[in-house]
């Protein structure tokens, strides 16, 4: 279309009143804050929420478990219904839930087999005592929740903390304090574990230290890495040359964009202090008797697996689960706080 | 496009691995001639050094590539190995061997000579050997352990090539037994001297006099093999070629190995054992050990026998073994079953009582009581030492939730910690309760009984009692055969009366031995086993 | 570029020394002996085998003789082998774990970038789906339930592949894939995360605006850049491979280092221990490093601020 086909006069346009001017220029929505920016988006990402849900319900379930499932609960044992299969009522034509069992090939009733009174049911089967799994997972749950939780915390804290502080002073402070990570992070944590349980009693709370030690230093690298190079984009520049004060600027700028690392690695490090904890349940030294973890059941029941398959299952799924959650709250949340990696 | 050919180029990378995958799991099948079978090993070996050798592979190993005076056979009988006839003086205490004409693998000529300087070797202070008490008896070898005589007091000489004398300070009635132990079988100076402290470290390292020569074994690897010896004075009597010896830590691993014809042996866990228990080539073997309770002493509440016997009452046996595995048996004595056969019966019997490893919570609550009144201890509270591994766990798991359901009020906790640091922690005495295990070095009760003498180092809950230490010192000296076995009888009593210690179970192990290898001369006592004579019969 | 070298080389050897040094006294500390029969022996045996280990010297002197020692790549004598010098134990082992790290990590890293970028591409679309979930399920499997599996069904039910051992190598490829998945998930999230976001950025819509075909896009732009931030992964993949390696190694039967290292706590052998622990840190060092200089490879802002340090 030629412009002078148009035949445009002036007589065509007409000025705006004074009203409808100012409504092209204003902003529709509410102000909102950053905070509510980052609800908004997250609640419009459904598998988040509903990881949230799974989590928040499996913490209620295993911390509320506490009244109910404790030392003496866990110490009871009843030789008698010694590894069990799973038995649920009402799952009699399932295989695998009705209290059978494969063994040479072929379904056995487990519970026919050892004499078990017809109305007895293991929801999750026995363990090699005879104590019912589904009592053991819910507390294992627990233990597994703790150690991921604090080490979550020290990587919130003492990591990003860390790795702020020392990519944004930069010069010698940087240096001395990327020689202290170097020193930490050279020494397996496997050692500093085995040494805790040496001077302090094998247990959660030696598993805990060793955490606190090793566990935050990747956290403390990574954003000092990400602030390094966030320090010399413009808006930081600008916000510098403007006279921001370096703690509004960590707090305006840098966390923001830092968001998304942090949440990557707070969700890398809850599964790996979870399997670190397994790991030393591996070798032997992790949570003992009679509490219990999931890496504690893990380990049992990958030992029997060829046998006892629901002895290993069980616990995985129960594990996977958590960590699927935990993932897929993680991506809500970066999305929710990085809007740029938005879909 | 870069993106695509390094995808493709992946992919390449993968299916030729396949192909190579496949290729190699062709060829590795274990068909052919049947002269060689696959052997699995739980451990590594530490040494090949006999003087410094301190474990059960490392005995194993050495039983079947070297040659001593005698050959541990079937149930611990004695069999003529380098010695062609055996001499004892009257008093017991002079023993003269005649040994055949025969030679090392590298073909030297092996002397008596080669007796005396393994002996000696050992028994010297400078090499510190870990088992040098098992000398103890023969003429100043606790002297020279202890630097306080030369070494070449030592009361063992040789008379010409084929003359070996060894005098004792007091007569061993099991030392017949002992010279079937390849720590008293003989090393080659020229070879030893040669290597220096190389010697034993690694298969090249080391000459041979036994059935089988070793392998490929490099000091710490995982797998190694024994050869047949052609300068093996029965070489004839051989009838494996190779044992392809793997180590296998992982029990489910070395089942699903098994299950693929990989290998030809393994040991069971206590799901397995469970589930395989009809399975052919289901083998027991009975390991001559036991394991049991050990009470510091140093503590008030421990001193009390009735908490003692509460303790043992509340031990439901069966249901440890089974947590175990299937194969454990309840113990109810110190000497293990299956060591010793006295009269017709086995000697657990005659000094084990079925009162000793009753379960019998009600009267272990009244004891427990009982025992609280007289300590006036209000709540008791005690920890279990074991070890990390899995048994040791397992056991401190079931005893902890036996304990506390049977005796109210009581509370256990446990303590899983390292072999060593297990070791060094009851020595030292730093331990409340301590779950020990205790295996024969040869088959006769003494080995057992001699624990808990009150000076004993093995004796770590320091229990102590003056007739029984009596009794035991009498049983040394005595050459009279009867009374021998009445004052061990005797004392055994005394301890488990006493219940200085709770025997828990009788360690038998619980294997899958593929049905057509025969011949395999296991022992719990001693050398556990002998591949001399075994072979895989034709069908 | 040779200063910044020399000086990371430096600190390099300081981080060494002070790690060497606390190891030293912490594994002092540590209870046990390196006896199997210490009770049965006589205090002349005892004396004279502390004399060999050098166990009779004053704790400061063992501490010098410990640091000169290790400098001339001497870690003393292991206490379960007995006169096999820890040195020659770890090196007839370090070999085959190196060899397994480095497949696995290859594998990981390579195969992980794949999935993320396909993922990336094809955000929203049930590629990218079915992407994210089994990088989710492959950082929720610890590697010993998944190694497990693999060995019950692949290699006993399927008979594809060896089910245990090392030589040839058909028998490294179980414990690769057990061992490479972690990094391989955890590769192809970061990488699908990173992707989007560069995706998004105005320098890949120039290149668009520009009419680069998409692959030339993706190629020349958005790869490089995603790759950056997972150079500093390699870092904690290489300590997740060594932790990772120690249970592997163990259920595939693998005479490797971590096997070595846990066999060695497990009997209280120091020497070993703490050879074992310097390799790692040795080596650990050695990969920060080099990751650094990748970085300030790649991503030139990186090696402005390193000079100014």
């Amino acid at each position: 279309m030629n412009e002078e086909d148009l035949k445009l006069s002036p007589d065509a346009f007409e000025p705006l009143t004074k009203d409808e001017r100012e409504d092209s220029e204003k902003i529709a929505g509410p102000s909102l804050s950053f905070g509510q920016n980052v609800w908004i988006r997250f609640k419009q990402r459904k598998a988040a929420v509903i990881s949230a849900i799974i989590i928040i319900l499996m913490m209620v379930i295993a911390f509320g478990s506490t009244p109910f499932i404790n030392n003496s609960t866990l110490v009871k044992s009843h030789p008698q219904y010694a590894n069990l299969p799973p038995k649920i009522p009402g799952f009699g034509a399932i295989n695998g839930l009705n209290g059978k069992l494969k063994q040479n090939g072929q379904w056995v009733d487990a519970y026919a087999q050892n004499n078990v009174p017809k109305d007895k049911y293991f929801i999750a089967g026995t363990d090699y005592l005879g104590r019912p799994l589904g009592q053991r997972i819910i507390y294992g749950t627990k233990i597994s929740l703790i150690v991921a939780l604090v080490a979550a915390f020290f990587d919130l804290t003492i990591g990003v903390l860390y790795g702020v502080i020392s990519g944004w002073k930069g010069g010698g402070v940087d240096n001395v304090m990327q020689r202290i990570i170097e020193i930490i992070s050279s020494v397996p944590n496997l050692i500093i574990a085995v040494l805790m349980l040496v001077v302090l009693k094998p247990g959660i709370t030696s598993i805990i230290i060793a955490i606190a030690i090793s566990s935050w230093t990747t956290m403390a690298r990574q954003v000092r890495a990400e602030t390094l190079s966030l320090k010399n984009e413009e808006y930081v520049l600008a916000a510098r040359s403007l006279g921001e004060s370096s703690s509004k600027i960590a707090w305006k700028h840098l966390i923001p964009n830092l968001s998304s690392i942090i949440i990557i690695q707070t969700m890398y490090t809850i599964p790996s202090a979870i399997f670190f904890e397994a790991f030393l349940s591996f070798i032997g030294i992790g949570i003992s008797a009679p509490q219990t973890s999931l890496g504690v059941l893990l380990n049992e029941g990958q030992k029997n697996f060829q046998f006892l398959p629901y002895q290993m299952w069980i616990p995985a799924i129960v594990l996977c689960i958590l960590m699927i959650a935990f993932n897929l709250l993680g991506d809500g949340l970066r999305d929710a706080f990085d809007p740029r990696g938005q879909r | 496009m870069k993106f695509k050919k390094v995808l493709t180029a992946g992919a390449v990378v993968l299916t030729s691995a396949a192909a190579l995958a496949a290729c190699g799991s062709n060829n590795s099948s274990s068909g052919g001639s049947k002269k060689s079978i696959n052997w699995e090993e739980s451990a590594e070996i530490p040494t090949m050094d006999i003087s410094k050798a301190t474990d059960a592979t490392s005995f194993n190993q050495l039983g079947n590539v070297t040659e001593g005076i005698y050959r541990l056979g079937k149930n611990n009988k004695v069999e003529n190995a380098l010695a062609t006839s055996t001499k004892v003086s009257k008093d017991g205490k002079t023993w003269t061997f005649t040994l055949r004409d025969s030679k090392w693998s590298n073909g030297d000529k092996l002397t008596a000579k080669d007796f005396v300087y393994s002996w000696r070797r050992t028994v010297n202070p400078k090499t510190a050997s870990q088992y040098a008490y098992l000398f103890e008896g023969i003429h100043n070898a606790t002297k020279i352990s202890a630097g306080k005589a030369p070494v070449n007091s030592l009361g063992v000489k040789a008379e010409g090539n084929n003359k070996l004398v060894v005098t004792l300070d007091k007569r061993i009635p099991y030392f017949k037994l002992l010279m079937g132990f390849p720590l008293f079988n003989p090393q080659n100076e020229k070879v030893v001297e040669k290597y220096g402290s190389k010697y034993g470290t690694a298969s090249k390292y080391m000459v041979y006099n036994g059935p089988f020569v070793q392998k490929g074994w490099t000091g710490s690897n995982l797998s190694w093999k024994l050869q047949k010896n052609p300068n093996y004075w029965d070489k004839k009597a051989v009838k494996l070629d190779t044992i392809n010896y793997s180590v296998q830590k992982t029990p489910s691993t070395a089942y699903n190995l098994y299950q693929s014809n990989k290998i030809d042996a393994v040991m069971l866990d206590s799901q397995q054992t469970k589930n395989l228990k009809n399975q052919s080539g289901y083998t027991l073997r009975n390991t001559a050990a036991t394991f049991y309770l050990q009470y510091n002493q140093k503590k008030k509440l421990f001193q009390n026998a009735n908490f003692r016997r509460a303790i043992s009452m509340s031990i439901n046996r069966k249901a440890l073994g089974n947590a175990l595995g299937g194969s454990n048996t309840p113990a109810d004595s110190l000497t293990s079953k299956g060591v010793v056969n006295y009269n017709g019966k086995d000697w657990s019997s005659i000094v084990g009582s079925k009162e000793y490893s009753l379960y019998n919570p009600k009267e272990a609550q009244k004891l427990y009581k009982k025992a609280l009144q007289e300590t006036g201890i209000k709540n008791p509270s005690f920890s279990i030492l074991s070890d990390d591994t899995d048994a040791g766990q397992k056991t401190t798991e079931t005893l902890q939730s036996q304990l506390e359901e049977n005796l109210k009020g009581l509370k256990v906790s446990v303590s899983n910690v390292p072999f060593k640091t297990r070791l060094s922690r009851s020595t030292s005495g730093n331990f409340d309760v301590v779950v020990s295990g205790w295996s024969a070095d040869f088959a006769d009760p003494i080995s057992f009984v001699d624990l808990f003498t009150s000076k004993n180092s093995n004796n770590n809950g320091k229990w102590s009692n003056a007739q029984y230490d009596k009794l035991i010192a009498d049983s040394k000296v005595t050459a009279d055969t009867t009374k021998r076995y009445d004052d061990l009888e005797k004392s055994e009593k005394i301890l488990l009366q006493d219940q200085g210690i709770t025997p828990l179970y009788y360690k038998t192990e619980a294997w899958l031995v593929r049905p057509d290898i025969k011949g395999i001369v296991y022992n719990g006592a001693g050398l556990n086993y002998n591949f001399k004579n075994a072979y895989v019969s034709g069908n | 570029m040779t200063r910044y070298l020399l000086k990371r080389i430096f600190y390099m050897i300081l981080t060494l020394f002070i790690v060497a040094t606390i190891t030293f006294f912490l594994m002092k500390l540590m209870p046990g002996s390196p006896y199997a029969n210490e009770a049965k022996m006589t205090p002349t045996q005892l004396e004279i085998m502390n004399k060999q280990y050098g166990l009779n010297k004053p704790i400061w002197e063992q501490y010098l003789i410990y640091i000169g020692g290790m400098l001339h790549g001497d870690f003393g004598t292991s206490f379960q082998y007995s006169n096999q010098p820890v040195s020659s134990l770890i090196s007839a082992r370090l070999g085959v774990s190196v060899q397994l790290g480095l497949q696995a990590l290859i594998f990981g890293v390579v195969v992980g970038v794949f999935v993320g970028a396909i993922a990336a591409m094809k955000q929203g679309t049930w590629a990218d789906s079915t992407a994210t979930v089994f990088a989710i399920i492959g950082k929720s499997v610890p590697n010993f339930v998944l190694a497990v599996i693999l060995q019950y069904y692949i290699g006993l039910k399927l008979g594809w592949f060896p089910i245990a051992g090392w030589g040839s190598f058909s028998q490294t490829i179980l414990p690769t894939l057990a061992l490479s998945v972690g990094p391989l998930a955890e590769t192809a999230r970061f990488i699908r995360t990173s992707m989007v976001d560069t995706l998004s950025s105005d320098y890949i819509e120039l290149g668009k605006a520009k009419g680069l075909s998409r692959t030339e896009v993706i190629r020349k732009h958005a790869m490089r850049n995603s790759m950056i931030p997972l150079v500093t992964l390699i870092g904690p993949y290489a300590v997740a491979l060594m932790t990772g390696s120690m249970v592997i190694e163990n259920i595939f039967n693998i005479p490797g280092i971590g096997e070595q290292f846990v066999k060695s706590i497990l009997t209280n052998d120091y020497p070993t221990i703490m050879g074992v622990t310097m390799v790692y840190c040795v080596g650990l060092v050695v990969i920060l490093l080099i990751t650094d200089i990748i970085y300030g490879l790649i991503d030139p802002r990186i090696r402005l601020t390193e000079k100014e340090a």
